[in-house]
């Protein structure tokens, strides 16, 4: 463990990120599948960046606007997700609020910071340690898709509740807005290349070689 | 027919193939950390070295797996859309939701790219997935490849994160409880054989390694 093992970039190898098949990068196609082959994924940091940006745009609406509108005997409410959430706290059920506001607010919030402190480590302005920071983002990878639970109550309200006169729900803007921000961090997630962390350890080692192996 | 049924060899049970030529090497999709692929017993997972992501795993009877999981799925998948999901009773009107009219309603009622979202997590994606999935391991069992079974595989790996049959089901019960004071809401047969769905999905694509599938893809034959 104390020699460095060796990199596939090092050897010029890039593993295809859809078979896995290893094979020089030169070839340009992977020769099994015919995928495009690059030894780190394309500007992934600005590609990051970008999404998570848009993500974070889309946060603020998606919070402020309704995400569906009830109409009660002619008397219209909307609800936003933090409303919801509230009346779930005001009535009692506790761990129903709890999951609503992790997924919704919590879990969406500590994506965008996760990828944005990600970036920052990727591009060398903070200090990189993989093994931390790869749990890190394998969790923002495993729990972004809960977010669209409320995405999902919201359809299945919309479909149930069409009663006339007496209670109609219709889905809000901030519904859609708040749809987006999941998606964005899901592809925000999916182009960004751990292996530009592990790259600036590379670079950290190299400058100074006393410095410890990090905790990994 | 008889005759050639001797010769079918089910590729299925046999080990996982390595394909010709060499060296077998495996980087981390993680750290980039460079490996020999070493062949591995059943049962098995390599881990990577430098960050101790898996690398590649050795499932056992991989792709009879998968392919009995997606066929399972995919007739769930008929009983979850030819029954009620949820069955509501409130100001005496009976409402009857399965997944395909929650799409429809969404669309209906001014919300036409929720809708889309809609359909296309819960109902287009699990579909896509298992129906690939049995498209490229079913011929594999027979060490074949069917047509355009690499670009079945390549999408594969593409649409598997946007799957979301268990988030859906977590909004189910989200639901419930919201509509409890309102009305009187009771599960359909649906409803249960899309839980069902759930494990099945997550058992199907958990079937096969990564590795192995396209080992298997690259020494079959046409």
């Amino acid at each position: 463990m104390n020699a460095p093992l060796p990199r596939g970039a090092d050897k010029g190898l890039a593993g295809c990120h859809t078979c896995g098949k290893v094979s020089p990068v030169e070839l340009g196609a992977c020769p099994r599948c015919g995928s495009h082959l690059h030894l780190r994924k394309p500007d992934s940091i600005q590609r990051t960046l970008a999404l998570m940006s848009a993500a974070a745009a889309l946060y603020i609406p998606a919070n402020m606007l309704p995400i569906m509108t009830v109409t009660e005997l002619g008397v219209v409410t909307e609800n936003t997700i933090i409303s919801g959430m509230i009346t779930f706290w005001q009535t009692g059920a506790y761990p129903i609020a709890i999951v609503i506001f992790t997924a919704s607010i919590l879990i969406p919030l500590l994506k965008i910071v996760a990828l944005s402190w990600l970036c920052l480590a990727a591009s060398g302005k903070l200090h990189p340690s993989p093994g931390m920071l790869g749990k890190i983002y394998w969790f923002t990878e495993l729990l972004g898709r809960w977010s669209m639970v409320d995405i999902f109550v919201v359809g299945i309200l919309v479909a149930l509740v069409q009663l006339g006169n007496y209670m109609t729900i219709t889905a809000g803007p901030g519904a859609l807005a708040f749809a987006g921000v999941v998606v964005l961090t899901m592809f925000a997630a999916m182009s960004f290349d751990p292996r530009l962390l592990w790259d600036r350890l590379e670079l950290l080692r190299l400058a100074s070689p006393q410095l410890k192996k990090e905790d990994t | 027919m008889i005759k050639g049924f001797s010769r079918i060899r089910l590729l299925a049970l046999l080990p996982w193939p390595k394909p010709p030529g060499g060296p077998h090497r495996s980087v981390c999709h993680v750290c980039d950390t460079l490996h020999d692929a070493q062949p591995l017993p059943e049962g098995m997972a390599a881990y990577c070295q430098c960050c101790g992501t898996v690398l590649y795993q050795n499932r056992p009877a991989s792709l009879a797996r998968a392919t009995a999981f997606s066929l399972t799925s995919l007739i769930l998948m008929v009983v979850v859309h030819s029954f009620p999901f949820l069955v509501m009773d409130a100001a005496g009107i009976r409402t009857k939701l399965n997944l395909a009219s929650a799409a429809m309603a969404l669309v209906n009622e001014g919300s036409p790219l929720l809708g889309v979202a809609l359909a296309l997590f819960t109902i287009v994606t699990p579909l896509l997935l298992a129906g690939g999935l049995i498209y490229v391991c079913c011929p594999l069992m027979f060490g074949r490849v069917a047509p355009g079974g690499v670009l079945v595989a390549k999408w594969l790996n593409k649409t598997e994160p946007w799957n979301m049959i268990e988030v859906f089901l977590l909004g189910v019960l989200v639901s419930l409880l919201k509509l409890g004071k309102v009305a009187d809401v009771h599960f359909g047969m649906g409803f249960w054989a899309f839980g069902v769905l759930m494990l099945c999905m997550a058992a199907a694509v958990a079937g096969i390694d990564r590795d192995e599938l396209w080992d298997r893809l690259e020494v079959a034959k046409p």
